[in-house]
């Protein structure tokens, strides 16, 4: 079964990557407009902004619950299975223990489900984001170590850049914080979304054949192996949605807005890359 | 395939190791029916999947590296101690434990006037201290009855432990606040003249507590043993001669605060008393009266006597509640999503190649790997969180990836190749396999060596998944199916 026939032979290398650059340029902007505003690329939730969060059982609506938190640094309402999550930013203590004594006030069926220090949130978050850059810079010397050739291995990396980029884009579009959860999700995008472009590459540049082949080889392989990884991730996220189970669904999602960035990146940013060296280098 | 062919798959080392691995997993993962006719297995079960509070303390300590010519360690411990006044331990040759918290600027000139400099700078406690500080809340909160209490300290790659997080089930964030949120400050002090009294010891002078007692020769009235340090034990002797406790010790009562709320009220045996007019005594016994009441009354000054003992000033630095409904609804969550994630994956390798004959080996491998996998969470008594889940899940659409790569790198142009040409077929497979494998492990390991909470877990299990992949299910599957592709 083929469905669609994978053929770039038609389309220039800019053809093919201005898109990809596009969106790539777009998300950096996002991205940078998102740390002008909130200080960090992906909008930090409550484990690395520090902050308090409540469960309280009401019929109130989310604008009367916004109503009763005037003054206090309220920052989002979730439906949960215990009732509604409230979140709140960092405060001093004399604020906190006025937000605990009108939370009682208000809600006698509620319960406090976190605090985080806001200094412990920001070492968190530093260790996070050293973590997501050692990881990266360690995945492009693993790719480095395994071409051992400048253009090609760089647009393997270029690729993953991208993928990351346009992950932590969306997640700002789509309200998805940067938490330990989503963290995790980027770490195994850094380290799963190679894959195809190792494939690429390694087929490209060490098989026999023609080129047009065996990009539509690498592409048939390739674009299965995303869409297992992505039906996983599509099951996981569908569930814990409907489940409402906030980690899960939040590394389900930044999963699937990788794989699709990836396919993007991989198939028309990493291909181009790829055959231009590979003409000027005379493999045919 | 015949029976020949399948008797020579089973006999590849390969296979073998796999199979090996599947049953040593299934006897690890242990599934059974409990006393309730319920299905339980060994697997563990992180705090997200459960019900109950977390609370994770920072230590306001620091360990400092120096280099000094001249000075030993000793030296500058000693030297440092004083100057500071308070508890500085030498670690090893060029590191100090200082148990109160200073920046590295405020510390330069103490470390300059004990012929040293300083090298290295990291708030937290070293690695004896904290395992004393776990095994000081562990007992804290088990003698609280708490069943399922996890108590971790979170270490960099350093050696500098810097965090510990007490997990508990069945309690909420207040309660486990109260248990073990508040370091106490502990206090003894001896009543002087009618409400007055006088300060004798503070907490660090009890070196060790032990377990609450009902003696039957008192009229089975419980007590709480504990020990003290020589100065403490000193302490209390000469409170006592100047106090004049030993000659009257019903008028001058011993209390115990904590947080200056007593805790403890009570005058000493007047044996106990007259011995001390002798010798000073390092060995004591706190009674708290009879029956129920006595017994808790026992195990709550147990705790606070704990609470004086821990070494090391803490911060909260966050905590938080995993309601039961929240940890029924993850549980039952992540189950579902692990079942539909295999089904969806069986069902778009199906209509990928349309042959049951290559589609059941691709399932079936990644199935084991799963369940390889759950044996080595349960053999390392691993608890499973939301995260881990995630990863593992994410796992088994990773890991038929690579068995596509194996499948389409030996069908290559669709036709079955020759023993020879299979082999190197697939040695190129598993090349492209090991670079990508190598990516995702490089990608994990900065995560395993920082102390970031519960992610060291996830990197962990991460990392397990591309090892067992790489190492065990992806060689064993090259073999099965090229004894099917041979048929």
């Amino acid at each position: 079964m083929e469905p669609f026939k994978y053929n770039i032979e038609k389309y220039s290398t800019r053809q093919l990557m201005l898109v990809p650059l596009i969106l790539l340029v777009v998300s950096l902007i996002l991205l940078a407009l998102n740390t002008v505003s909130t200080g960090m690329p992906v909008t930090p939730g409550i484990e690395y902004a520090g902050g308090y969060s409540y469960t309280v059982v009401t019929g109130q609506t989310d604008d009367q619950i916004r109503a009763v938190f005037k003054g206090f640094p309220l920052v989002s309402i979730k439906q949960d299975p215990a009732g509604k999550e409230l979140q709140f930013g960092p405060m001093e203590t004399a604020t906190l223990n006025s937000l605990n004594s009108v939370v009682s006030q208000n809600y006698p069926n509620h319960l406090a489900v976190s605090s985080i220090d806001a200094t412990f949130g920001k070492t968190n978050q530093s260790m996070a984001v050293l973590a997501l850059i050692i990881s990266f810079i360690g995945m492009s010397i693993v790719v480095f170590i395994t071409f051992r050739t400048f253009i090609p291995s760089l647009a393997v990396v270029l690729s993953a850049f991208a993928d990351m980029v346009m992950t932590a884009a969306v997640m700002n579009i789509v309200g998805i914080q940067l938490t330990l959860g989503t963290t995790a999700a980027l770490l195994m995008l850094i380290g799963y979304s190679v894959d195809s472009d190792i494939l690429l590459t390694t087929r490209v540049l060490k098989r026999q054949g023609k080129l047009p082949d065996k990009l539509a080889g690498a592409f048939h392989t390739g674009i299965i192996m995303t869409s297992t990884t992505f039906a996983a991730a599509a099951a996981m996220f569908i569930v814990s949605w409907v489940a409402g189970v906030e980690i899960m669904w939040e590394i389900s999602a930044v999963l699937l807005i990788g794989l699709v960035a990836d396919v993007l990146n991989t198939w028309l940013t990493n291909a181009a890359i790829l055959r231009w060296y590979a003409v000027k280098r005379g493999v045919r | 395939m015949n029976a020949a062919a399948a008797k020579k798959l089973l006999m590849d080392w390969r296979v073998a190791l796999l199979i090996i691995l599947i049953v040593l997993s299934a006897i690890a993962i242990f599934p059974h029916f409990d006393r309730n006719g319920k299905l339980a297995t060994n697997l563990q079960y992180g705090l997200d999947l459960q019900n109950g509070a977390w609370i994770q303390l920072e230590f306001r300590s620091e360990v400092v590296g120096f280099s000094s010519t001249g000075s030993t360690v000793n030296d500058v411990a000693t030297n440092l101690s004083q100057s500071l006044d308070t508890d500085v331990i030498a670690i090893d040759a060029t590191h100090v434990e200082i148990r109160k918290f200073y920046n590295q600027s405020d510390l330069e000139p103490y470390f300059t006037a004990a012929g040293a400099k300083i090298t290295s700078y990291q708030q937290g406690i070293s690695k004896s201290t904290a395992d004393e500080v776990k095994s000081i809340l562990e007992n804290k909160i088990n003698t609280l009855g708490t069943k399922d209490a996890k108590v971790n300290t979170l270490t960099g790659l350093n050696g500098v432990t810097r965090y510990v997080r007490i997990e508990m089930a069945g309690v909420n964030m207040a309660q486990a606040d109260e248990i073990v949120g508040k370091q106490g400050k502990f206090e003894i002090r001896i009543q002087t003249t009618g409400n007055q009294t006088e300060h004798v010891l503070w907490g660090d002078a009890i070196t060790s507590v032990g377990t609450e007692t009902k003696s039957a020769t008192t009229g089975n009235v419980w007590s709480v043993p504990f020990t003290l340090s020589e100065s403490g034990a000193e302490a209390l002797r000469n409170a006592a001669i100047k106090y004049d406790l030993i000659k009257d010790p019903s008028s001058h009562h011993l209390i115990m605060l904590l947080d200056n709320v007593t805790i403890f009220d009570a005058p000493m045996a007047a044996s106990a008393a007259a011995n001390l007019a002798t010798t000073p005594n390092r060995q004591w016994q706190a009674t708290t009266g009879t029956g129920t009441a006595g017994q808790e009354a026992a195990q709550a000054l147990k705790i606070h006597l704990h609470a004086g003992a821990l070494p090391v000033d803490v911060d909260i630095a966050g905590s938080g509640t995993v309601t039961a409904e929240q940890g029924a609804q993850n549980m039952s969550a992540s189950l579902y999503a692990g079942i539909l994630a295999l089904l969806t994956v069986g069902l778009v390798i199906f209509i990928r190649y349309r042959e049951p004959g290559l589609v059941l080996p691709m399932v079936l491998t990644n199935a084991s790997e799963m369940i390889i996998l759950l044996g080595f969470i349960a053999a390392i008594g691993f608890q499973m969180d939301l995260p881990t889940i995630a990863g593992l899940i994410a796992v088994l659409g990773t890991g038929i990836d690579q068995l596509v790569i194996i499948t389409d790198e030996i069908l290559h142009e669709g036709k079955v190749p020759s023993p020879n040409l299979y082999l190197k077929r697939l040695a190129r497979a598993l090349a492209i396999i090991v670079a990508a494998a190598a990516t995702v492990f490089i990608a994990m390991v900065p995560l395993m060596v920082m102390p970031l909470t519960t992610l060291q877990g996830f990197a962990l299990i991460t990392i397990m998944g591309v090892l067992v992949g790489v190492i065990i299910t992806r060689p064993a599957y090259g073999r099965i199916i090229m004894t099917i592709l041979s048929k």
